[in-house]
């Protein structure tokens, strides 16, 4: 039974650092109609920004995380003004090949720079294990967990209780009639793109924290971000959270009742099962557009 | 489109029957991988790659010429490596062949090597049977897993008196390699095993997989892994608070790894063919050099670079022409004095004569408590 407690409280922590990570694609995508195949990029950016901000210039590590997320948003604006821009309204194709570009140039740039080896964030505090009666987490663990709810909610309120939030909205179900409005659809966009950017480099630098950032690491983290939007349905912010939350579970029980060995088919097994039975995700966004 | 295809076929014939002939350069081709998980490790194995390029060019080079290294990314993977080799062989013009890193790539470009008749000689991949695939162009300038497990398994099963191991290791033919070998070695001197897993290349949380070692209460954790997953796995070992003593596999002496593991890394036992401290003046001045240079100590994967290209250069060398059969014949030949001793090869290629070594990580450096040299087996 403590066995069974410790796979559980391990799957929802990992769950919960998936559904963080797959948030700024979900929001993205059900926002923009942009497949951001860049995302695990911006992910990537968050973790090595994390290092430069702690390690080089010797910040705090809450500080550290407000000038990354200040950094990438800003990134992520000029991402979308001078690059997305150009293709938007051309259907899906020409983002999907201009976001592969772009995580390619990323990665190779980041490459250049700063090498291929792994990088540690210094995390908020030393680490250390926590004792839940059975179960052990680490307390960087339990602060990624709570900065990444954090994020959720602060997220989900921006978009649903503020102005901005309301011009997103607005924009994205008919950009004809926002304009008409007078709604400056540009800068909503590209404020929705600069968001979904932070969103990813918060998760990039709270999980390097507890792990390690590495150049290459975009990859991984983009393929498993897809699996998690898939679950839960593309654009469902309660998605994200609950297909986070399945994958983590599923893989720590398969993991720890069968073999740790191949716990990553899990996650294309479910992808599978609920593109046959539920293809609109378990939670499904229906904001099509008018 | 035929055209293309002929071209290309008569440009392999003439590339195989005189290679670079016109070059101004001598060139051998190197490929590891540079991105992906391992990126950092083959990254090592690129630095000591050049390092020897570079002192063999400043001593004049081979044959009239300075020798061109010319780099490709494989990323580990069979294909990718592939293609990597047709690029060198049919663009570049390669005379020898460096790599690939991971035993599943260099078995895939072993084929490609023989096919075209060029030397490769890999410093890294020590899967056991990649020497007995009768293969003639073929040179591991590597221990093998058995070799390593042979050299010490005894000593660790007194040293760390051990009754009992878990085996954890990269899910790919080196770390179940690994395991297999360990495994055997320690099952024989009445170790037992109480819990074998697997890991993908790339993972970062290990909780689920140390729950279930946690649950199995073994003396001693046997690791088979490399920098960035290693340095994870260990960290995460101590942060659930297991005592049990690790061992392992993989490039653990290495300054990096032990930055990475932090304070996790003190008291792990580790296998290795090379470690910068190992007591040997011609090691004390290639580390200074490599020091020089990069600004960090070198670690197995520096070294593996470092000797695979000077064994080709020495080879090119003594061959006395770029002629393929010519460089095969004067590698058969090696007498290479490494900074860890002499490499010789068996009629199989494989490599022996040199020192590995069992060190402790001690305060972050890698102290050497045994050394041994691989043993020749056939």
């Amino acid at each position: 039974m403590d066995l069974f407690l410790q796979y559980l409280a391990n799957g929802l922590v990992i769950g919960a650092f998936y559904a963080l990570s797959a948030l700024g694609l979900t929001l993205i995508f059900g926002l923009m109609r942009v497949v951001n195949f860049a995302h695990g990029e911006f992910y990537m950016l968050g973790g090595v920004l994390g290092w430069f901000v702690t390690a080089h210039l010797g910040l705090n590590f809450f500080l550290g995380l407000a000038l990354v997320a200040a950094t990438m948003a800003t990134l992520g604006w000029l991402v979308d003004r001078f690059l997305i821009e150009r293709v938007r309204g051309q259907g899906e194709e020409p983002g999907i090949l201009l976001t592969i570009g772009l995580s390619i140039f990323l990665v190779n740039a980041t490459l250049l720079v700063v090498g291929p080896a792994p990088m540690k964030v210094a995390g908020a505090f030393a680490e250390g294990p926590v004792f839940i009666g059975p179960i052990i987490v680490t307390k960087l663990r339990l602060l990624a967990v709570a900065v990444g709810a954090a994020a959720i909610l602060a997220a989900h309120l921006l978009i649903r209780r503020t102005r901005l939030g309301r011009a997103m909205r607005a924009t994205f179900q008919d950009p004809m009639a926002a304009s008409l409005a007078g709604i400056r659809t540009k800068h909503v966009y590209a404020a929705t793109f600069a968001l979904g950017c932070t969103l990813a480099a918060l998760s990039g630098m709270l999980l390097a924290s507890v792990y390690s950032a590495q150049a290459s690491i975009g990859g991984l983290v983009s393929l498993k971000s897809f699996v998690v939007v898939i679950l839960g349905g593309m654009g469902s912010f309660a998605g994200a959270v609950a297909g986070g939350l399945l994958l983590g579970i599923a893989e720590a029980m398969w993991g720890g009742y069968v073999a740790t060995g191949m716990v990553d088919v899990i996650g294309f097994v479910l992808v599978i099962l609920i593109l046959l039975f539920r293809p609109q995700g378990i939670f499904s966004a229906r904001a099509e557009r008018a | 489109m035929h055209r293309l295809v002929l071209g290309s076929v008569l440009m392999a014939g003439v590339a195989a029957a005189a290679p670079a002939q016109a070059q101004e350069t001598v060139r051998i081709g190197l490929i590891q991988p540079l991105t992906g998980s391992v990126a950092y490790n083959g990254q090592s194995v690129v630095e000591g790659a050049r390092l020897a390029i570079e002192e063999v060019n400043a001593a004049g080079g081979v044959l009239g010429k300075k020798i061109e290294l010319i780099i490709e990314d494989g990323q580990c993977k069979p294909a990718n490596s592939v293609n990597a080799v047709e690029k060198l062989v049919q663009k570049d013009k390669v005379v020898g062949l460096v790599g690939a890193f991971c035993s599943s790539a260099t078995a895939a470009i072993m084929p490609v090597a023989q096919k075209y008749k060029i030397p490769l000689v890999t410093g890294v991949s020590s899967k056991a049977d990649l020497t007995e695939q009768g293969n003639p162009y073929f040179f591991r300038a590597a221990e093998t897993d058995g070799l390593m497990a042979k050299a010490f398994a005894k000593i660790l099963a007194k040293d760390l008196k051990l009754g009992s191991v878990a085996y954890i290791g990269v899910n790919d033919d080196w770390g179940r390699g690994g395991i297999e070998e360990f495994s055997r070695d320690l099952s024989a001197l009445g170790v037992k095993t109480v819990l074998t897993e697997y890991f993908d290349h790339g993972t970062t949380d290990f909780f689920t997989l140390l729950t279930k070692l946690r649950a199995a209460k073994p003396d001693g954790v046997f690791v088979a892994a490399e920098t960035q997953d290693g340095s994870i796995l260990v960290k995460q070992i101590r942060e659930l608070g297991i005592t049990a003593k690790v061992f392992g596999v993989g490039s653990w002496a290495t300054a990096d790894f032990i930055k990475l593991a932090g304070d996790a890394a003190e008291g792990i036992h580790a296998a290795v063919p090379y470690a910068s401290t190992y007591e040997a003046p011609r090691n004390q001045a290639f580390v200074k050099k490599y020091e020089a240079k990069y600004g960090i100590k070198p670690g197995k994967y520096g070294a593996a670079g470092y000797n695979a290209l000077n064994i080709v250069a020495a080879a090119i060398a003594g061959a006395g022409s770029t002629d393929a059969e010519a460089i095969r014949a004067a590698l058969q030949k090696t007498r290479y004095e490494a900074p860890n001793g002499v490499y010789q090869f068996t009629g199989k290629g494989q490599a022996y004569g040199f020192d590995a070594v069992l060190v402790r990580l001690e305060k972050g450096e890698p102290k050497v408590i045994a050394s041994a040299p691989v043993e020749a087996t056939d």
